[in-house]
Parts: structure tokens; C-alpha cells; sequence
């Protein structure tokens, strides 16, 4: 809407009263000097927004027309809202994961329309939902290994001073965080029963994300980095705050090599450290025989795992009544060395579950929630009480929340409308499209909730919302618009119309880029939208004089307006002027429109009409009567055919006069001057009439005419008699 | 349908770009362990030439960007030639420009421009849809233009000349040109099919075949055109609604269809949308020396497949996107560059290394 801007130019969304935040501004780097005259703001393709800033026009403020400077402007791009933790993520990486995605969505949804085909009612019935939570998993994991697959190169030679994995291999990106926590608590039904230990991988994986200075990792990353020029680690405090955080959040194998760097392993050694390197060797020992309650573990991690509740409890009380055996020995009295001795008691008292000691080796409420999870209550099961875990452990430990943090939280709460706005608030419209799909895996009820139609929502569910935002975006960019379709097409209620209007906004200058539209048109089956669009192409090419492809697309489109309108225009210009060229140009254009006569009107009357001015032409260049005769008879089969139009009445009259005044005898008789005169007197009077068309003929053209045919009738009556 | 070929017995590598990428072409290779290949590129528009190992123990190798040539406007339409030891490149643009420059054939850095031609009267107005460079003898250029125009780019020894084969006035849009001999050529287009030069007798084509595509009900584009170089007489011609044929100057009146629906009605469809690019492909063995010879098509819908006469087609890959260009090596016919729609390209290896895959 046009309008008088304010003093600023930014663009302020519109935000609901009673919003706590107020509205964030977004500046316009425009580039146009003040005042600016107009703004006019409209939609573009996708989500796009187009504002155009109008200076005020010239002749309203001549002083400033004669500066030159004031014109111009510059096209900008501003990010409204957008994903938070994303920035990482490069544009290209984003249409990357855009393109792969959508196979296995569409995959998926494949699998769906064919599942519910099978079954004889609309929505899924109980024993294919048993299969279904399966086909999401794999759909989960496809995507998963969209997001990046974690390639680690392994050093061929491991220092055992490197205890972190190599970070710089690939920053792990919050999506996919996201979306394997997603995973964890939606899809994988199997793995439901060792929840705790699963989120302790994640955690793993992902704690760089949660913050960037207080977390475990950065913890470890300081000391990894320090290490190197430690000459006495066991001296270093560092040292053993960072042991005791990674045992805290269950990371066991870089404990064991912490440990081993320990300086009573070192082999020339002035003093007697034995029962102090005996201490470190069972602390390690006890730590990699931790009763682990999950099926397996990775190559390289440490623990003893049990795969039912039973085995897992008789095996924890074992190793814990060793654990508290170790700190009860007497042998601590002959650790000389003082750090060892607390450092390692302190570790014990972690093993043991001791909240204290957990709390002061964390930094995060997350990490702190998880080694909860794993030595104070390791059974945990139920999202209701890790939700009251984590709100316990976000009291013990406030620290700022982030999107995945968030996410979590949200999960916990068992809210998936919370979750989902989370996500799209965290990381982007793409991975809440996708995640629908994971969150409605195994619940009918959230499957109801997201996927109920609903009356605010101009009937469409939530679900469905969530795909026409990420489908907008996607039409936002040249690039991806095309896959766009993919997902409009899933949405039952508005997908059809946005797809629609998708098409109509793609750009026709380019006749590839047409025929890319035209074929996702065919492929969802609109054939109106294909033909506007050709239509649109066709008044492209027209305007910009390329005749050629216009006409094509008119004809392709059957768009018969516009075809008779260029046969009339064409009419037009051939009453105008017949030098060589535009002969040509009509001809060629008359070959354009091809013999559909019945499209294009009177053209089966240019095509004579070509053949009688090409004959004619021959005459005045001096030809034979034979010639004139035949021409003659074109004349008359023009004159006497009704699709001739009126307008051409009078120049075929007049192109008559070099046949009536031939000079070896009359070429027309008796009754076909009369006809030609009659046309005559017709003319005359059309001419009173207000929409006669007579063109630019001289004044006395009629009357010539009149006075060759009285004198031709004369002489052919004469003839003929 | 189509057969899918045996896909064991090829190698086939996808590598991402980052970048749309329009057309793709083999290079000569000097090196049989450096290959070069030349891509034209948007954002910004560029001719890229890039480079891989063929030979390296990684089953995968990279493609790294060796050299760069700018554009002023996206590129419409790419070649490679050798020209007296030279590596070429040429490359018309969408705003009727053309280019023509050197690389060095060992390590495909660009070496110097030769043309670079732009004049909206003399030359072209608007987008040259399609370049072709007749290497036997003259190494003339014939462009073709969507404003109507042909025309024929002499690369002297030191001098540029241009002149006009046809103007239409923008009656016909002209999309494909190839040469057929050194004085003839052909050119594709919308609206009246294919036209059939000869330098010899200017003033207008001297034969055209005015195909009624698919009798109106399907859009009927030519967008290329190939003629092999033992049958001079035959161009094969891929367009609209999948429609790949073969027409004959010896029997101008009847095409050969070797796919789609357009032309004739009774063949099963293969592909049914726009087929961007044909060529002959001299790796698949001839049936018969009295049929037309392999041709190899690749489609919107994303198949890059193998046709002949009278036989089922052989599909080589099924892309989930468009496949926009490929180019078959002419040293090494095995392999097989292709360019896909989300921005990546794709290295096929056909027929080697039948053990160590199988």
C-alpha cells in the first residue's frame, strides 16, 4: 500500500498488543537521500517482501533534479526473525540439505498415502502404525545423515595426550542436535527403555552447542589446550576439575586418558609413587567397569553394559560396593601426594552418586540433569519424572537457556505445540516442516493435535502450517523454489492455491525457465495455471518483439483473443504500406500463425490476398494477359468471399483500377463489375457510419474508383455484346 | 519403460558446487592423469574450469577449481575445441555476447581472451541460445539467437569478422545450431522446426522440416541438435515433450523418432518432458549400419539415458532433479559429465573396473 513513511525508514513488524518484547526494528540501508516521496511494499515471490523507496518526482522540486547524486538506490536484503543458532550454517549448506530432504520427505509421505490406501479408511489403523513408527525411523535417520555425517579422521598414530576428539573435523550444528533429540524421544520405540544412557551420547556430541563458555567441553577444550606444556599435570587444578566434569556427564574414556597422564606413571622417577599409581590404575580400573544399562556401546567407550533392569541392578551394587571399598582403604594414607588424593576421592564420590560433588563438577543444568541420570538415578523412565529432575536441576543450576535447551525442556513437558515453536523460534522453518512427521510417529493424540483441521487456521492443522511456512521460504530463493511444490502439494487445505500462485510468480523472460514451470504445472496436474503462464510468456515475447515465440506460446495456450487481435493488427498494417520488407515481415508471420484458420479469423483471406497483391505486382512490372487475367479472378473470388474484410474493400478497389484500365480490353464482364460496384455503394455507405475505418485514402479515391468501373461496365457491355 | 542399465559396472560420483551450474564440457586432456573440465556458473556468472585426478587411489576424487572466467551475463551456451594446439573455450551469454578464450591444456589455466564480442545492432539482441564451432577447416562460430538472428564469427588470425546468415525480425527464435560440414549447418527453433544452411547458397535455408508437433497439444521446442561427423546427412534433434528424432536430408519429409511422444502417437513415452540435451554416443556399440546411430539424451525429469533405433531405451541415471547439460568425452567416451539442477555436477564412468566393483 502506498503511504507517507515516518521520518525513519525501517520496517517495523506488526506486533500484537500485550506482547511483553517489544518489536524489533530492521533498519533499511537504502541508499536514497531524505525525503523519500512513497514506499510502496508488496509481496514477492515466497516470503519475500518487496519495498521500493520513491524519491519525490522531479518537476514537484526542480533543484533538486539538476543533482544527480539523489538517483538510484540499491537492492538489499534484510533477514527478518530467522534461526538463532544457525548462523553457522552457510546459505549453500541450507539449500543442500533443502534439495536432499525432500526425497526422503516425499519418500515418506509415499509410504503414507500407499499405507492408507491399503487401509480401507482414511487415517491409519492400529496394526500399520506398528510398521509406521519404523518407516519414520528410517526417515528420521535419512535425514540425520543429511544434517552431516560426523567423518572422523582418525590419526593414524593417537597422542596420548589427545584426549578430546579432533573438534575441527565438523562443528556439529544444532539441527541436527535437534533433531537426533527429537529422534530420542519420539521415533526409536526400542531404544525407549535406556533413554538415560542414549541422551548421554548426546550429550556428548553436542555440548559445545549449549553455551559457549560454561559447559564441560569448554572445560576440557581449555585443558586440552594446556596440557601440552603441563610438566606436572597432577599439580595443575585444572587437571582434576577437568576429570572430574567429564566423569560427571559419563564421557569414560576421556577420563581413563586423563588419568593415564597422570605423573606416576612416568617411568624414572626419583620418589616412591607406586601405592600412589596403584590409587590412579584402580580409579581407572573401577571407571571403565562401570555398569552401563544400554545393549552396547561404541568402539573406544568404556563400561560394562547390561541389557536388562535385573543384571544392571546386581551389577551396580557390585561395583558400587568396590567403589566404596576403594575409598575406604587404607592405602590413601601413604598418597603423598596431596591433589592425587583429593582428585580422586573426589572422583570416587561422583561414582558413588554423591549430589554435592556432581553439582560443583558441572557447569550446566543439562550436564547436571544427565549425571544425575547416570549415578544418582539411572532408572529414571517416563518423561514426567525427568521433567521434574530437570526442573530441579535448572533450579540447582540457572543458567541461560538456549534452543536446544529449550527443545529439551519442552519435550519434557510433553507439549508438542511448545516443542515445535521452540524449534521454529531455535532453528528455522526446516527442521519443524520435517519434525511433524517424528512427533506424531507413535502418539495418536499428538497426531490429532497437529494434524486436527482448524477453523482459526483457515482449516489448516498446525501441521500443516508449519509446511506452508517452510514452503514459503523455500519459494523465497531462485534456487529452491522448485522444491517447494513438493511440500504445497502435502498441504491438503491451502497447499493447492500457494502452488498456484508459486507458478504464476516465476519469471517468463526466459523460455527454460517456462518450461521448468510448465513441467511441475503438468506434474501436479494444472492445466489453467500452465496456460496463464503461457499466456504471460506470450505477451513477454510479443512486447519485446519477438513475434516468433509469442505467437508459439498463444498458440500453445489457445489463447484465440489474442491471436485474432495480431491477425487484425496484422491486417491493419498490411492496408498501410505493401514496400518489400513488411511484405516479408507479414508473410513470415502469416506462415506463424499457420493454416488454423479458425483461430486467427479472416486468414484464409490474407493468404489470397498475398497471392492477388503478388500477381498484381507482376502485371505492373509488365505482364502478360494470361497474368492479368488470373489476377483478375483473384480479385473477384476476394470480393466475393464473405471473409474478406470491409476494411480491405476499398484498397482492393483501388488496386482494381490498374485492372479496369488495361489496356488491350476489358478483363472483367458485365456481372462481375456489377458486383465490384455494388461493394462500392456498400462503402459509400458504411462511410456515414460512425466506426467506419477508411484509412489514410485520398479524398477523391471513391469517386476514381466509381469512374474506372462506370467506364469498365461500358466496355464490357459493349464486348459482351 | 526403460531398461536400467547395469549399474554395477559404473562408476558414478556426485560432486556439490554451491553454485547452479549451467552447462558442462570434457576438455582436451593433454595428461591422462589430470582431466579438465569447463562449466559455466551463476552467482556470479563465470566459466569455471576445473580439474580431478582420474588416476588417484581415492575412488572419489575432487574437483578443484583451477581458473576462472568472468561473464557479463549468465551463460547460455558452452563449447571446447582444439585449435592449432590450442585449448578453446566459447561461451555465449544471455545477453547476446560471445566469448571465446584459451586455457592451457595442462593445467586448464586460462591463458588469454580471443573475442569477446557484443554489439546489439551487428551482432546479436538479446540471448544466443546456442554456439557451435566447425573445427575441421574454417573454425567459424554460428550463433544463434532468440531475437532471430544467425550468424557466422570468423576467428581470423588477427582480425575479428562477423555477417549475418538470417534476420528474422524476431519471427522465428532460433535455439540449437550445429554445423554439419564446413559449409553447411543446421539450426533448430520454435515455430518452424529445423532449417538446413549452406553457405554456398545464401539467402535462406536450403531445406526445413516443418514437423506438426504433437499436433498443438504439446510444446514443441527444439533445444538441441547433433550430426556425426561419418553421416553428415543426419541430424538428431532433442525438444519438447520428450521427443528425441533423427531427420534424414536424404527423406526430409519423415523424421526417425527414437523417443517421445512428439511426433509420432504409437511410441510408449520415455521421458515426457523437455529433453535438453542430445549427442551421439560413440561407447555404445551400433545394432545395425543401416539405423541411426546411439544417441545419448538427458531430460528435465532427470534421466541421462542411452537410445536407439527401434530398441528400448538403456537409462543410465534417474536424478530426483533436472539434468540441464552433459557432455560426453570425446577422448575417453566411457566417461560422461553431467550437470544436475541442485547444483551439483556428476562424474559417470561407464564400463570400467568391471571386478573391482562387481
Amino acid at each position: 500500500m502506498p503511504g507517507i513513511p515516518s521520518d525513519s525508514s525501517s520496517l517495523i513488524p506488526f506486533a500484537l498488543e500485550g506482547s511483553s518484547q517489544p518489536p524489533p526494528v530492521y533498519p533499511l540501508q537504502h541508499g536514497l537521500r531524505a525525503p523519500i516521496h512513497r514506499i510502496h511494499i508488496s509481496w514477492s515471490r515466497g516470503n519475500l517482501l518487496n519495498v521500493t523507496c520513491l524519491r519525490p518526482p522531479p518537476d514537484q522540486q526542480e533543484e533538486m533534479a539538476r543533482e544527480d547524486d539523489g538517483i538510484g538506490g540499491k537492492a538489499i536484503e534484510v533477514l527478518l526473525g530467522g534461526a538463532i543458532l544457525e548462523g553457522n550454517i552457510g546459505e549453500h549448506k541450507r539449500r543442500r540439505i533443502a534439495y536432499e530432504s525432500v526425497k526422503s520427505y516425499a519418500f515418506l509421505h509415499d509410504k503414507k498415502i500407499s499405507l492408507a490406501k491399503m487401509e480401507t479408511g482414511d487415517n491409519l489403523s492400529a496394526p500399520a502404525l506398528t510398521y509406521w513408527w519404523q518407516y519414520t525411523l528410517e526417515y528420521s535417520k535419512s535425514i540425520r545423515d543429511i544434517l552431516g555425517n560426523a567423518r572422523l579422521h582418525r590419526p593414524l598414530i593417537e597422542d596420548p595426550k589427545n584426549f578430546l576428539k579432533p573438534e575441527e573435523v565438523e562443528q556439529p550444528i544444532g539441527t541436527k542436535a535437534a533433531w537426533e533429540l527429537m529422534e530420542i524421544f519420539y521415533v526409536d520405540m526400542q531404544l525407549l527403555s535406556w533413554l538415560p544412557e542414549r541422551l548421554v551420547d548426546w550429550l556428548e556430541g553436542y555440548d559445545s552447542l549449549l553455551s559457549k563458555t560454561e559447559t564441560v567441553h569448554s572445560k576440557l577444550a581449555i585443558l586440552q589446550r594446556k596440557v601440552t606444556s603441563m610438566r606436572v599435570v597432577e599439580d595443575e587444578p585444572g587437571y582434576w576439575n577437568g576429570l572430574a566434569a567429564a566423569l560427571a556427564v559419563g564421557w569414560l574414556d576421556v577420563v581413563a586418558k586423563l588419568l593415564r597422564l597422570h605423573g606416576s606413571y612416568d617411568p624414572d622417577q626419583f620418589d616412591k609413587r607406586e601405592t600412589e599409581n596403584g590409587l590412579v590404575e584402580a580409579v581407572v580400573l573401577l571407571v571403565s567397569e562401570m555398569p552401563r544399562m544400554r545393549p552396547n556401546l561404541p568402539n573406544g567407550k568404556l563400561g560394562l553394559c547390561y541389557q536388562t533392569k535385573h543384571d544392571y541392578i546386581k551389577g551396580l551394587e557390585k561395583w558400587r560396593v568396590k567403589v566404596s571399598g576403594l575409598e575406604s582403604s587404607p592405602f590413601w594414607v601413604h598418597c603423598n601426594h596431596r591433589p592425587t588424593r583429593d582428585g580422586l576421592i573426589n572422583l570416587l564420590h561422583i561414582l558413588l552418586g554423591d549430589a554435592k560433588h556432581i553439582a560443583d563438577a558441572t557447569s550446566h543444568w543439562l550436564e547436571l540433569f544427565i549425571s544425575h541420570l547416570l549415578y544418582i538415578r539411572p532408572l529414571t523412565n517416563g518423561l514426567e519424572g525427568m521433567g521434574n529432575l530437570a526442573e530441579k536441576c535448572m533450579n540447582l543450576k540457572p543458567s541461560a537457556n538456549n534452543g536446544l535447551t529449550s527443545l529439551l525442556a519442552g519435550i519434557l513437558s510433553e507439549n508438542p505445540e511448545i516443542v515445535l515453536a521452540d524449534c521454529l523460534k531455535a532453528f528455522g522453518p526446516w527442521i519443524v516442516a520435517h519434525a511433524v512427521d517424528l512427533l506424531t510417529a507413535n502418539s495418536e493424540y499428538t497426531d490429532g493435535l497437529l494434524n486436527e483441521e482448524r477453523y482459526q487456521l483457515g482449516g489448516a492443522s498446525i501441521g500443516e502450517l508449519y509446511m506452508l511456512v517452510y514452503a514459503q521460504a523455500l519459494a523465497s530463493h531462485p534456487l529452491t523454489w522448485q522444491v517447494a511444490p513438493a511440500y504445497l502439494s502435502t498441504c491438503l487445505n491451502q497447499g493447492r492455491g500457494l502452488l498456484e500462485i508459486l507458478l504464476l510468480r516465476q519469471p517468463v523472460q526466459n523460455y527454460r525457465v517456462v518450461l521448468k514451470t510448465l513441467e511441475i504445472c503438468h506434474l501436479y496436474e494444472l492445466g489453467n495455471i500452465s496456460t496463464h503462464i503461457m499466456k504471460m510468456a506470450g505477451m513477454y515475447q510479443w512486447k519485446h518483439g519477438h513475434k516468433g515465440l509469442g505467437i508459439y506460446w498463444f498458440q500453445q495456450s489457445r489463447d484465440k483473443t489474442r491471436l485474432s487481435q495480431i491477425a487484425h493488427k496484422l491486417f491493419d498494417n498490411i492496408g498501410k504500406s505493401l514496400s518489400d520488407d513488411s511484405f516479408k515481415q507479414w508473410e513470415g508471420l502469416m506462415e506463424l500463425l499457420g493454416s488454423d484458420v479458425g483461430i486467427a479469423g479472416g486468414l484464409e483471406f490474407l493468404h489470397k490476398y498475398r497471392e492477388f497483391k503478388r500477381s498484381l505486382q507482376q502485371i505492373v512490372n509488365g505482364g502478360t494477359v494470361e497474368a492479368a487475367k488470373k489476377s483478375t479472378e483473384l480479385l473477384v473470388q476476394l470480393m466475393r468471399n464473405p471473409s474478406t474484410p470491409q476494411r480491405f474493400w476499398l484498397p482492393l478497389l483501388l488496386d482494381s483500377v490498374k485492372l479496369l484500365e488495361w489496356r488491350s480490353g476489358p478483363l472483367l464482364g458485365v456481372s462481375e463489375t456489377n458486383l465490384l460496384l455494388g461493394k462500392l455503394q456498400e462503402l459509400s455507405m458504411a462511410k456515414l457510419r460512425p466506426d467506419f475505418h477508411g484509412g489514410e485514402l485520398k479524398p477523391n479515391a471513391l469517386g476514381d474508383v466509381r469512374l474506372a468501373l462506370a467506364k469498365n461496365l461500358g466496355r464490357a457491355i459493349l464486348e459482351e455484346s | 519403460m526403460a531398461d536400467s542399465g547395469d549399474r554395477r559396472r559404473f562408476i558414478y560420483n556426485l560432486h556439490e558446487q554451491s553454485k547452479p551450474v549451467g552447462a558442462v564440457r570434457w576438455l582436451p586432456s593433454v595428461s591422462p592423469f589430470l582431466r579438465l573440465a569447463a562449466m559455466s556458473v551463476l552467482s556470479p556468472p563465470a566459466i569455471e574450469i576445473h580439474s580431478f585426478s582420474s588416476q588417484s587411489p581415492n575412488p572419489n576424487p575432487d574437483l578443484n577449481l583451477v581458473s576462472s572466467y568472468p561473464l557479463p551475463s549468465s551463460a547460455t551456451s558452452l563449447t571446447s575445441f582444439k585449435s592449432h594446439n590450442y585449448t578453446l573455450i566459447a561461451a555465449s551469454t544471455s545477453t547476446g555476447s560471445l566469448h571465446i578464450f584459451s586455457v592451457n591444456p595442462y593445467d586448464g589455466k586460462i591463458e588469454s581472451q580471443i573475442i569477446s564480442i557484443s554489439d546489439k545492432d551487428s551482432f546479436h539482441c538479446g540471448p544466443i541460445q546456442s554456439i557451435d564451432v566447425e573445427t575441421s577447416s574454417t573454425g567459424e562460430c554460428a550463433t544463434a539467437g532468440e531475437d532471430g538472428r544467425v550468424n557466422l564469427v570468423l576467428i581470423g588470425e588477427d582480425k575479428v569478422e562477423n555477417f549475418r546468415v538470417c534476420e528474422s525480425d524476431g519471427l522465428v527464435a532460433y535455439s540449437a545450431v550445429k554445423w554439419g560440414s564446413p559449409v553447411e549447418f543446421v539450426t533448430g527453433g520454435v515455430g518452424p522446426g529445423l532449417q538446413w544452411w549452406d553457405k554456398r547458397r545464401p539467402g535462406g535455408p536450403v531445406a526445413q522440416f516443418k514437423g506438426v508437433w504433437g499436433r498443438g497439444t504439446v510444446t514443441g521446442m527444439i533445444h538441441s541438435i547433433d550430426i556425426h561427423p561419418s553421416r553428415k546427412h543426419t541430424c538428431v534433434v532433442g525438444g519438447s515433450s520428450g521427443a528425441v528424432y533423427a531427420w534424414d536430408l536424404r527423406w526430409q519429409q519423415q523424421a526417425i523418432t527414437l523417443a517421445g511422444t512428439g511426433l509420432e502417437a504409437k511410441s510408449q513415452p520415455f521421458s515426457e518432458s523437455e529433453v535438453w540435451e542430445v549427442k551421439y554416443d560413440a561407447f555404445t556399440p551400433q545394432v545395425s549400419s543401416t539405423k541411426v546411430l546411439p544417441v545419448m539424451m538427458c531430460s528435465e525429469d532427470g534421466f541421462l539415458a542411452v537410445l536407439q533405433q527401434d530398441e528400448r531405451p538403456v537409462q543410465l541415471l534417474e536424478e530426483p532433479c533436472a539434468i540441464n547439460s552433459f557432455d560426453i568425452d570425446p577422448q575417453n567416451p566411457s566417461d560422461v559429465i553431467v550437470a544436475l539442477e541442485w547444483e551439483s555436477v556428476g562424474i559417470l564412468s561407464r564400463g570400467r573396473e568391471e571386478t573391482e566393483m562387481a
